[in-house]
């Protein structure tokens, strides 16, 4: 092995690496090397449970290797506090999603998924920290839902995972990603409950004028400069120079479908906003640029939702950023490598 | 100065039960009380008078007290069956390299080794240090009298170690000496190095230039991890267990992939 050679020209992830020094410094102060070092490690990822499929030898195979549903713990802590503290935390965990992982500093991984008898997969490899905007929407029976950028579908699986979405909409202005989509439900969900998802291919910031505020609940994942991504792999980099411009569209790309995800609410029905990055660029700015564009604009009252026992709930799988102005922040720590993944919820006023 | 002891033994067996017998004269005369002579005989019991004191006197020629020389042949018994000439020749020959006095003796204690090794591994690593790594005559013995050791690694190890400090970290021969870079395990220097360059502590240089800055390499090392972790990585040994974990299967699997792409 030898140190001498140079690279015949600066890698795109050591770009993205100095971007992210000299603004993420600023943010996170103190926590930023600790941060950076975790984005330069190995991620750690969750196992979503499938419940198409039998899930009882798959939870005794992961609890044999200590790995834990951190979701269900979540769910245990909140009736424990409950008990004793006022003002009550909103018992707000669908508890019908189950997601493993190993424990703070652990680094086993999982095995890759295995078929069933009938050929679905057991689970998905997803980071855990994926599923706290999933939860944060709090899908109710028979709420009809919208994913508005819902491709490869880690998410959409996990919807349907809770097993109460009413009417359950998939959008992606992608097609090949589409693609993606449709293989994962095909793996992962019974022919009948599959085909009752309605998949689209249409620009997200569209979807109004399409289809009308029909949703109780919608999903607004949107393309962000995915930090972690950004600074491991060189191939399809969004710091790459000759998408400059289009990483600098992304904070307005993000507040059209934000701003599309409300409209496509009913009255009353709720809206979570999530990126995987850190940049408050493409967070919290594009929330309050929503929140004010809806009143001014469209007369529309939009409600930030509290979302702070989520950082007490999961404090044990996930650490949070004690910072964050509007929303929660999943800060990649080395003990705890999920995320980054910030999500915030939107209610829109009757 | 020492004069050489005479071989005092007169033939005869050394008795098995440790009574002071004539044979233990010898080593009285050297100055092993009769206690550690009775020590000294229990270690290689077969093996004759002559050759033990011979052994023995070497080692008191190097500057070792008795209790000293003992110990190290307590540690390494098989110093006592070879040659007197070739301890008294690898002696010689550490002097050379630079090693004097205090440095020699803990040298010698430190790795009795030394005088084991074959002659060619020992050169070919002083040729290395030399001659591949530009180490000055100077450096050359500072390193060896702060880090006998490096006599004894394998000369490919040793290269890459500082390959990696001059040109991964980019650090000059001056700062290495004076780092004993030698004396941190490679798996260490990389941990350590490896964590503050990713927490953005420590910037790797390119071709030619050298990055100001960088903690310097003896801030670095000299650290126990507690205190390392505490005033120059800022972190917790929770963030860094981990890290090291993380970083030796990344580390494994490289070479895996190594392999595989050289079996192809
Ligand atoms: C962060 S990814 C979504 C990940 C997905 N929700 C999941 O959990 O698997 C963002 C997605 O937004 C899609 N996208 C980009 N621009 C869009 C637009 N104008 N309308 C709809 N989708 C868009 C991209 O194709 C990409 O798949």
């Amino acid at each position: 092995k030898k140190w001498a050679t140079t690279a015949p020209r600066i890698p795109v992830t050591r770009l993205a690496l100095h971007h992210f020094d000299t603004t993420y410094s600023l943010q996170l102060r103190d926590l930023w090397p600790s941060v950076r070092a975790s984005l330069l490690c190995e991620q750690k990822y969750g196992a979503l449970l499938n419940n198409f499929s039998p899930v009882d030898h798959v939870t005794q195979e992961l609890e044999l290797l200590n790995a834990t549903d951190f979701i269900s713990q979540a769910h245990k802590e909140a009736q424990q506090l409950q008990q004793g503290t006022s003002p009550p935390l909103r018992a707000s965990i669908s508890s019908n999603i189950k997601c493993y992982t190993f424990p703070r500093g652990d680094i086993t991984r999982f095995r890759p998924a295995r078929p069933d008898v009938l050929g679905l997969l057991d689970y998905y490899l997803m980071d855990a920290a994926s599923l706290l905007p999933v939860l944060a929407l709090n899908v109710q029976p028979d709420d009809s839902v919208l994913d508005l950028c819902a491709a490869p579908g880690g998410k959409t699986l996990a919807l349907l995972q809770t097993g109460v979405c009413g009417h359950l909409a998939a959008n992606d202005i992608s097609i090949s990603r589409t693609k993606r989509l449709y293989q994962v439900l095909q793996s992962y969900v019974p022919k009948e409950i599959r085909e009752a998802v309605s998949v689209t291919s249409c620009d997200g910031r569209d979807w109004e004028q399409l289809k009308g505020s029909t949703f109780h609940k919608v999903l607004v994942d949107v393309p962000c400069t995915t930090d972690r991504h950004s600074v491991m792999e060189e191939e399809n980099n969004i710091f790459h120079k000759k998408r400059t411009k289009e990483r600098q569209m992304l904070p307005m790309l993000q507040l059209q479908l934000l701003m599309a995800g409300i409209l496509a609410t009913k009255p009353g029905g709720e809206v979570v906003y999530s990126t995987c990055s850190l940049s408050p660029l493409q967070n919290e700015h594009v929330i309050e640029r929503a929140v004010e564009i809806a009143e001014t604009q469209f007369s529309i009252s939009v409600h930030v939702e509290d979302l702070s026992h989520f950082r007490i709930l999961f404090q044990d799988t996930f650490c949070f950023f004690s910072d964050c102005q509007l929303g929660e922040l999943v800060l990649p720590n080395l003990t705890a490598n999920f995320g980054p993944m910030y999500f915030c919820k939107l209610r829109r006023i009757e | 100065a020492r004069a050489r002891p005479r071989c005092a033994a007169k033939g005869g067996r050394a008795p098995r039960d440790g009574a002071a017998g004539p044979a233990a004269a010898g080593l009285r005369a050297m100055g092993f009380s009769e206690e550690q002579a009775r020590r000294l005989r229990g270690l290689q019991p077969r093996l004759g008078p002559e050759r033990r004191e011979a052994a023995a006197a070497q080692l008191l020629l190097l500057g070792l007290g008795a209790e000293a020389a003992l110990g190290l042949l307590q540690r390494s018994p098989e110093l006592l069956r070879l040659p007197p000439e070739q301890l008294q020749e690898r002696a010689g020959e550490l002097r050379r390299l630079g090693l004097q006095g205090g440095r020699l003796r803990r040298a010698v204690s430190r790795c009795p080794q030394l005088f084991t090794l074959p002659r060619r591994r020992m050169a070919a690593v002083v040729r290395l240090l030399r001659e591949r790594c530009l180490f000055t005559a100077e450096q050359l013995q500072e390193v060896l009298g702060t880090c006998p050791a490096v006599l004894l690694e394998e000369p490919a190890r040793l290269h890459l170690h500082f390959q990696y400090a001059y040109f991964r970290m980019g650090v000059q021969q001056k700062e290495m000496v004076k780092a004993q870079l030698f004396r941190t395990p490679f798996a260490e220097l990389r941990n350590r190095h490896i964590f503050l360059e990713r927490r953005g502590l420590y910037q790797t240089p390119h071709k030619g230039q050298t990055q100001t800055g960088n903690p310097k390499l003896k801030d670095i090392l000299e650290l126990p991890e507690g205190a390392f972790l505490a005033s120059l990585a800022r972190s917790t040994p929770e963030e860094y267990e981990v890290f090291k974990q993380l970083l030796a299967r990344e580390e494994e699997e490289e070479k895996e992939e190594e392999e595989d792409r050289d079996a192809l």
